[in-house]
């Protein structure tokens, strides 16, 4: 029971770390690849359009789909090649997207945008648009807005907590790019019009810490290892102690979350002029040969990661794209990567542990660690007979950030994420009849 | 690569604990309690504890067997069902019997905690949807039933006379009788030591020896199994109101008295540290959300305190039986309010 100092909130759990898999190894770029595909949908909201014919050439770093609409990001080319195809496949979530395939002709041309000097509020807005950056904590929510509150902040918080297990790029960027991402916060800052800046570490990262120590514009905030300490509204509570509400945004109670890896983005958009085509993540998991940490250009085929790394140790039992928390189970490895796949894992069976479920015993864990205060054993119970509305009510489902917690402390292992999911998808269904 | 990839939803890791382990870790809470009543009350308490433990093992498999046509198929269908039970089976059973045990006096008789154990786990658990549906805890109730059906005579109070009858100790009254009944009391000779460590004094099977539940009520605290604040809350309470209440039987001899000696006899008397422990934290059969409990664990507190002054006899399984009908009505009625949802509440009003 170490690292129990910093801050916390009630609630949330502490799973096994498994960071010192891929901890120490520095990051690493891999190689291009032969083929990538692209997929149009890299964020949050609408995807892309493609802007580009198949058999044209395209240099790194060509915007190829343009956003469309203002919750939408720009897609540029990640290696220099002819793009081959504009189809539709079955992206990760099981959903059909449309993957742009890009093969390199390996000559490595590169397109920048100019690199700002001194920039405006304005430019970096504009900038951080263009250059397509999305949140690269997880769920990709573009950046541009986030810049852009309706209601004035005052703090800039920068979620360095990557209380996710097994991932740990964020932290060996932390460590090896600090004065990067205290530019790209610095810039960030400078467009949202704040002087405060915080950033939030778990103490579990000790070097990361110290790195970001020297800085004094950076407030550094230590934060209990703590399972979900990256959630926005987690984070906001501990560093800040503001609460945010059903349906509010960050921006509504006054700061602006933005994680390292994205301030990391900004700042190379905005001093190098370099779109968003490729970034850090985390290849590990106790069935892969060499956990790493990579630069991965955005739409690498899963297999080819996997094969820089040794490949296959043992026999996984589950592939994730992203972390094991909340990230998206694999079928096979013909996925490709997005700008928001933080780490690719290959899970044995000891550590998937996909265990049949057994009669719940109402014992209230699942409550005891909801992060948010939910009861998801109301959920799971209404929603098995068929009851949708009354799960919804007596487990308030809209309030749920599927973190996860409570299908990991379940001692029953109750599939209670998919019960709420259901719920969430069959009111949904309703709302729009 | 193979096709043994599972696909699911999120989380993919998931933590060890187990109902079984969970299971396991109430049994080992129990055991010194188990091994003290052997202790204290010779074979008959070993013979009942067995008995109990066996008997309700066995009804939930031959419940199981039957329920999953164990007898319509043929024979190697019946292997696979033994096989299914033995699969799904989380201990729940062995915790119910031990508990029986430990909570009936050592003068039962070994077919009377049979018909209890088969009443408690084929009536009470396996008939509403065995594990984790059971309205009423499996053991309180079929102490009830027991208590109803066999042996008014002997079973007067949960604390029948201890078998060491050189001890001096009058058989046919109860500690509760000398803690309720004020003055003029048998067993002034027994000091709260002897409650506390049940020696010399009268009880069930596991109930006498408190420092055994003290170990239980530790060791399933630190391994976070109940939560640690419940029995005390439950006891504190509890002692608070017994004293209270005791206070009246000063009033025929010159007036109330708040006597605060009587605190830790009251607690350390009967049955109430045991409930407390092992039987009010039974997850099934107790509220889930924190603010539930509290309710759960106070209205339970007054209403064992207020019994037992009233009654004069052991009311503690009566109670967790009555309360366990109410817990489905304060699991729909009070429901946890999510994180900022105080927030969003005040801005709709000021709107």
């Amino acid at each position: 029971m170490k690292a129990v100092s910093g801050k916390y909130y009630f609630g949330g759990i502490h799973p096994k770390g498994q960071k010192s898999l891929a901890s120490s190894s520095p990051l690493e770029v891999m190689p291009a690849v032969e083929k990538v595909a692209v997929s149009v949908l890299q964020s949050l909201g609408k995807p892309a359009i493609p802007c580009v014919e198949v058999g044209q050439a395209v240099k790194e770093g060509e915007i190829i789909a343009k956003a469309d609409g203002a919750i939408s990001s720009n897609v540029f080319a990640s290696v220099a090649g002819v793009v081959e195809s504009i189809a539709e496949d079955i992206g990760a979530s099981g959903a059909a997207e449309t993957f742009i395939t890009i093969k390199s002709n390996g000559s490595g041309e590169k397109f920048t945008f100019p690199a700002l000097g001194d920039p405006t509020p304005e430019e970096i807005k504009q900038r951080v648009c263009d250059c397509g950056i999305v949140g690269l904590g997880g769920a990709g929510f573009p950046t541009a807005v986030k810049v852009s509150p309706k209601t004035p902040v005052s703090a800039l918080i920068v979620n360095g907590a990557e209380c996710e297990p097994y991932l740990t790029c964020d932290h060996r960027l932390m460590v090896e790019k600090t004065d990067e991402i205290a530019r790209g916060a610095r810039l960030l800052a400078k467009a949202l019009g704040v002087e405060q800046i915080i950033i939030g570490i778990e103490t579990n990262k000790p070097d990361a810490i110290a790195a970001f120590e020297p800085y004094e514009d950076i407030k550094v905030v230590k934060l209990r290892k703590q399972y979900p300490m990256g959630g926005e509204k987690q984070l906001i509570y501990v560093t800040t102690g503001r609460k945010v509400g059903l349906g509010k945004l960050p921006a509504d109670v006054g700061v602006v979350v933005q994680n390292v890896a994205t301030c990391y983005a900004v700042c190379e958009a905005v001093e190098l002029g370099k779109p968003l085509y490729e970034r850090v993540l985390t290849v590990s998991g106790k069935a892969v040969a060499q956990p790493k940490n990579l630069w991965v250009k955005v739409g690498t085929p899963v297999s080819a990661i996997i094969d820089y790394c040794g490949g296959e140790s043992s026999a996984p039992k589950k592939a994730v794209l992203g972390g094991p928390m909340t990230g998206v189970a694999i079928a096979n490895y013909d996925q490709y990567t997005h700008k928001t796949t933080s780490a690719v894992l290959l899970l044995d069976e000891k550590e998937a542990a996909a265990k049949e479920p057994t009669p719940c015993l109402n014992c209230g864990m699942c409550a005891d660690v909801c992060p948010m205060h939910l009861m998801p054993m109301n959920t799971a119970f209404y929603s098995a007979a068929g009851d949708y509305e009354t799960a919804a009510k007596m487990g308030n489902v809209a309030y749920c950030i599927e973190c996860g917690a409570c299908e990991y402390i379940c001692p029953a292992k109750r599939p209670l994420i998919q019960a709420i999911r259901k719920t969430k998808a069959e009111l949904r269904k309703k709302g729009d009849k | 690569m193979d096709n043994s990839i599972v696909i699911s939803t999120p989380p993919h890791v998931k933590s060890k604990r187990t109902t079984r382990g969970i299971m396991l870790d109430v049994l080992i809470a129990l055991f010194p309690a188990a091994v003290a009543g052997i202790v204290f009350f010779g074979v008959p308490a070993l013979i009942i504890e067995l008995t109990a433990i066996l008997a309700c093992v066995a009804t939930e498999f031959v419940y199981y067997f039957i329920a999953n046509k164990g007898f319509s198929n043929k024979c190697k269908d019946a292997g696979n069902v033994c096989l299914r039970w033995w699969k799904q089976f989380d201990l729940t059973s062995v915790v119910t019997g031990l508990i029986l045990a430990l909570i009936l006096p050592a003068t039962a008789k070994w077919y009377e905690v049979l018909i209890g154990s088969i009443f408690g786990i084929a009536i009470v658990k396996m008939l509403f949807g065995g594990t984790g549906k059971n309205l009423v805890n499996p053991a309180a109730t079929a102490r009830v039933f027991m208590f109803l059906s066999f042996a008014l005579t002997t079973y007067t109070a949960a604390n029948i006379p201890a078998l060491d009858f050189t001890s001096g100790i009058f058989t046919d009254a109860t500690n509760l009788h000398w803690l309720l009944g004020a003055d003029g009391n048998p067993y002034s000779k027994i000091t709260v030591l002897d409650l506390f460590l049940g020696t010399g004094v009268a009880g069930c099977i596991g109930e006498t020896c408190k420092v055994t539940i003290l170990f239980g009520y530790i060791y399933l605290s630190v391994r976070k199994v109940i939560k640690w604040w419940q029995p005390l809350l439950f006891i504190g309470v509890f002692g608070f109101v017994a004293v209270f209440m005791s206070g009246f039987t000063y009033i025929a001899t010159g007036g109330y008295i708040f006597n605060m000696e009587l605190f830790l006899p009251h607690i350390f008397s009967g049955g109430v540290l045991f409930g407390a422990v092992f039987m009010f934290t039974d997850y099934v059969t107790s509220p889930k959300g924190v603010w539930g409990q509290v309710v759960y664990y106070v209205v339970a507190a007054v209403l064992i305190a207020v019994l037992r002054y009233f009654t004069k006899l052991e009311v503690t399984s009566f109670v967790i039986m009555l309360l366990n009908l109410f817990v489905p009505l304060i699991d729909r009625y009070i429901i946890s309010r999510p994180f900022g949802y105080k927030k969003e509440k005040t801005q709709k009003e000021g709107k």
